[in-house]
């Protein structure tokens, strides 16, 4: 039998009108992505500043408050005196009062004019092994400074010029925007295909289409067209909320985004198809849905952490989330100005994902209802 | 027959959702252990009225009493003298036959011997014997619908509620399931039953027709028959309803 | 009492007729800590490195040959041109490339300051920052050894170097920085947090799509029974949740715990009936199980953004720090970290549990009070 766009249409229609008839939704879908990319943008700052510094200062002399001061002085830390006995500095980390503690000693005002190195202490509580490292060295910098300033200390014999390319003042929106866009594209294609299908089917009104002399296909792109629009308009919502609100740059092609956004979309609305065919309730549907994107995008496509960071076998698992490729993909075109051929590796990828996944969904769904 | 007891009277009883008066002003008596079937096409609003009567909804305005309770501010304590069986299945499909009955058993506070003897009794009541251990959604249509009677007489309520309890099963489990009726009303309980069957007026001690929210007629099956010059309440039925056309 | 007893028999009847269902909530939850556990590093590694060495000294060798003994950095290639160094960057082929000017040997040596040049792609803001502190890093350590080689050279002249300052540093708790010590405890966390409210919020709205809800509601059955026999399975279903994670976290990864098992169990009680209560919330005010998905969806991710579980809450602008305050994840996941690594006892953690029970509570009786037995 043929392919009728007619009932193509016919499905398509009726899918609109259940998204239109329930306003709950339709916020739901539309603000909630919103909100959550407005958050993420003014909290996505993973640079540590303003860490208390607790300071126990036994020297009491000009010199160790230029060091305090020193400490004070950067945009790192904030000085906090602390009088207690230092067997009582448990309590500062405990009680979580400051991160970090300056310990300098009663000699010290002597020793700096006579002694070549001078020790200060310092105490680093490192629950948050990231932050501990950076405390580190942000202390190593103060001391450096300090030293420069009073100990005569002679500078670097060379100069480190840095460059920083495509995002010179490291903006988090950077990075982000591409990503949020990635995860909430993936989310709602996936959650919104995955339960349209169960939800018929546990409400019965699966049977009335199919004793219709409706395709199965002409199901599938009948269902599957509506989400497609309503992706679009979200991810065009997304894209300029990080443009004109985050400053976020657009270097590359409109066309081409639009073209490979397309290519994730399919493959997003795959993954939900097939999962409902496997799931005979909308909660298992929803829930599939949710593991099967929720984490592996926020974990495995590099969105926050480096790929390249992580052990190989993970490296490997990371192929095969569609997000990964994706995401490569917007961050090339909006900020690295990408052109077509420069992104042939992930759109393949991604396009191949594409086919095999719908293939697959197609044929389990003939076979499964 | 005006000695008799009353279970459930209102006065003036009406709902509106938004603009839409679903139920309008209806005034009636049931009295105990009478079957009384409320009739009437889809939508003219006797689900409303049995949702409001069970506590499901709450008045737009008028009076309601249910077993000697106001319906405006007792309605958790009409909730331990009804049963109730909901036009579209509501018991747990996940769930055996038994273990729906044992669940209901529990939340209306029977300890477990009298969970076991209602089972046993209730079972044996609507002939679900052999089904008692078999998955809920597994079960023909009719067998779902004696189960949810099952369920509704579980606690042994004065009154039941039963809304379109024979709404899309066969004519002989149609038959069937009225014979359990009449037994439960020899049992000395209020039936009050909907239905858009004609034929299954017949089968009850007074009716209620509806129409568009509002009663319009009110009696005996026979006497209804009598006074319009009908031979079944179908043609009654008819009747009533193109007089009131002819009214609007 | 009795009615509760009865609908919690019901869920778990529910529940493990479904095998789809055991294995969301138990299998699931084992997979993602085992990926999240090994994922979530926040170590910068294997940072591909593209080298251009215009140089080709004694001195520049020595420069790089750090570059290629850390694990930090993995040198992907060896460019002669700038032009290439600026295709690989753009093609992904290398995040981060070295420039060594020419004569860079000869002017270091006669002192003119020559200058090394450092290219980061910084579009991953955080792992450009990272790389650029190890590469600032090497280059001082060089600089350091190079500049004392040549003051030995010089045998010893007039004075020392001047006086220094220098830091004896010491790490307390979590001694070899290892990230999983941190990482982990927060994955718990954020796992049992998904479940409770999802499968809470889930429940509810199902029993009204499909219909047994009215059923429920005709019977004298009070709200808070109802409320109570809804959130009584899932906390004993979260807690045993919780027991399989906590012992994967030592088995799997080796974590150990400084405080006590039971404190952690009983705050973790408290902290589930915020989540829980939550999700019994949402279950009532939307209408589909698709609605309640989405809300509750929205609801995590804020949560776990606003938990300090990856962005340190310190790094917050200071109004999003005090929208923190309202996350009851945010007072767990001390919590959680604090008796993992610190062995934190009850009096250290009253202003974490003082205000997430006061949540819970909160959140509860809302709930309750929210749910109507009604149609409406």
């Amino acid at each position: 039998m043929k392919t009728s766009w007619h009932r193509i249409i016919a499905i398509a229609r009726k899918e609109f009108l259940h998204i239109l008839h329930d306003p709950r939704s339709l916020v739901v879908i539309f603000i909630l992505p919103t909100f959550q990319l407005i958050m993420f943008g003014y909290a996505l700052d993973m640079e540590i500043k303003n860490v208390d510094l607790a300071v126990l200062d036994y020297s009491r002399s000009p010199i160790s408050q230029r060091l305090i001061q020193t400490f004070d002085g950067s945009p790192f830390f904030r000085v906090r005196h602390f009088t207690g006995s230092p067997a009582e500095l448990e309590t500062v980390f405990l009680q979580r009062k400051a991160r970090a503690v300056l310990m300098i000693h009663s000699d010290f005002a002597r020793d700096v004019q006579r002694r070549p190195a001078t020790p200060v202490q310092i105490i680093v509580d490192a629950v948050d092994p990231n932050a501990a490292t950076l405390i580190r060295s942000y202390c190593l910098q103060v001391i450096n400074e300090f030293n420069r300033r009073y100990g005569g200390e002679s500078r670097l014999p060379f100069d480190v010029e840095k460059a920083i390319w495509f995002n010179p003042d490291l903006k988090s929106a950077y990075f982000f925007v591409p990503g949020l866009l990635a995860l909430i594209l993936i989310m709602l294609c996936a959650l919104l295909t995955s339960v349209t299908i169960t939800r018929e089917k546990e409400m019965g009104t699966l049977e009335q289409i199919l004793v219709s002399p409706v395709q199965a296909r002409e199901i599938i792109v009948g269902k599957v067209i509506p989400y497609i629009l309503i992706s679009m308009i979200i991810g065009a919502l997304i894209l300029s909320i990080g443009i004109f609100l985050f400053g976020v740059p657009f270097e590359g092609s409109y066309t081409l985004l639009v073209l490979f956004s397309f290519i994730y979309i399919i493959t997003a609305l795959s993954i939900g198809l097939m999962i409902s065919t496997v799931a005979h309730t909308q909660q298992v549907a929803l829930m599939m849905a949710q593991m099967a994107t929720l984490l592996p995008t926020i974990i495995l496509s590099g969105f926050i952490f480096p790929i390249s960071s992580m052990p190989a076998p993970l490296q490997w698992l990371s192929n095969i989330v569609p997000a990964k490729y994706y995401l490569k993909i917007v961050r090339g075109i909006m900020l690295k100005g990408n052109t077509f051929d420069q992104l042939l590796e992930p759109a393949g990828v991604l396009l191949l994902m594409a086919l095999v996944l719908f293939f697959i969904a197609r044929r389990r769904f003939s076979l499964h209802l | 027959m005006n000695s008799r007891k009353i279970s459930v009277q209102t006065r003036d009883l009406t709902k509106r959702f938004g603009r839409f008066t679903a139920v309008n002003r209806v005034s009636l008596q049931v009295y105990e252990g009478e079957i009384f079937g409320f009739l009437g096409a889809n939508g003219a609003g006797k689900t409303t009225l049995i949702r409001m009567l069970t506590g499901l909804l709450k008045p737009s305005e008028g009076e309601g009493f249910v077993a000697g309770y106001d319906i405006w501010r007792q309605a958790e304590a009409i909730k331990r003298h009804i049963g109730y069986m909901s036009q579209r299945f509501s018991l747990y499909e996940d769930l055996t036959a038994e273990e729906n009955l044992t669940f209901y058993g529990g939340i209306y506070g029977l300890n477990r011997r009298d969970i076991e003897n209602r089972k046993r009794e209730l079972f044996a009541h609507v002939g679900l014997q052999p089904f008692a251990n078999q998955m809920t959604r597994d079960l023909p249509l009719g067998f779902k619908q004696r189960l949810a009677l099952a369920c509704a007489l579980l606690h042994d309520p004065p009154i039941v509620f039963l809304d379109e309890p024979t709404s899309g099963v066969d004519p002989r489990a149609r038959r069937n399931f009225w014979n359990l009726i009449y037994q439960t009303a020899q049992l000395g309980k209020t039936v009050f039953v909907t239905t858009h069957f004609m034929d299954e007026a017949e089968y009850c001690h007074r009716v209620g027709i509806m129409h568009m929210g509002k009663i319009i007629a009110l009696g005996a099956p026979g006497r209804l028959k009598q006074k319009y010059r009908k031979s079944t309440m179908q043609d009654v039925f008819i009747e009533l309803h193109r007089l009131s056309e002819e009214q609007a | 009492m009795q009615p509760i007893w009865y609908l919690i028999k019901k869920e778990f009847k529910q529940v493990f007729r479904t095998r789809e269902m055991l294995s969301i909530i138990f299998i699931a939850p084992m997979i993602q800590m085992l990926v999240l556990g090994f994922a979530i590093s926040t170590e910068v590694k294997n940072v591909s490195l593209i080298i251009a060495d215009f140089d080709r000294s004694r001195i520049s060798r020595e420069i790089l040959q750090a570059f290629e003994h850390t694990d930090r950095f993995r040198v992907v290639g060896y460019e002669t041109s700038y032009r290439g160094i600026e295709t690989a960057i753009h093609r992904w082929h290398a995040q981060m490339a070295i420039i060594i000017p020419a004569d860079f040997g000869r002017n270091l040596q006669r002192g003119l300051q020559p200058e090394v040049q450092v290219i980061v792609d910084g579009l991953d803001g955080n792992t450009a920052g990272v790389a650029l502190g190890y590469a600032s890093g090497i280059f001082q350590r060089f600089g350091e050894v190079w500049l004392q080689q040549r003051a030995v050279a010089r045998a010893a002249a007039a004075s020392p170097p001047g006086h220094r300052v220098v830091v004896e540093d010491r790490l307390w708790y979590n001694l070899d920085l290892k990230p999983e010590q941190y990482m982990i405890p927060g994955i718990v966390v954020v796992l049992v947090t998904i479940i409770s409210m999802m499968l809470s919020a889930m429940s509810l709205v199902r029993e009204k799509e499909i219909g047994t809800l009215e059923q429920l509601i005709v019977t004298p059955l009070k709200r808070y029974q109802l409320v109570l026999g809804k959130i009584l399975p899932f906390l004993i279903l979260t807690f045993i949740e919780l027991g399989i994670v906590l012992m994967a976290a030592q088995l799997i990864f080796g974590i150990r715990i400084a405080g006590s098992y039971t404190l952690l169990a009983g705050l973790a009680f408290l902290y589930l009936f915020a989540t829980l209560g939550l999700g019994i919330l949402i279950s009532t005010i939307t209408h589909t199980q698709q609605q309640a998905m989405f809300v509750s969806w929205f609801f995590i991710v804020f949560m776990i953004l606003m938990s300090g579980f990856f962005v340190p809450i310190e790094n917050m602008p200071g109004v999003l720090q005090k929208v923190t305050y309202i996350n009851p994840m945010r007072y767990f996941m001390y919590i959680m970290r604090e008796i993992f690594q610190k062995g934190s006892s009850l009096q250290f953690l009253l202003k974490d549990w003082l205000p997430m029970t006061a949540f819970g509570l909160v959140i509860f009786t809302f709930s309750v009070l929210k749910f109507q037995k009604r149609l409406t």
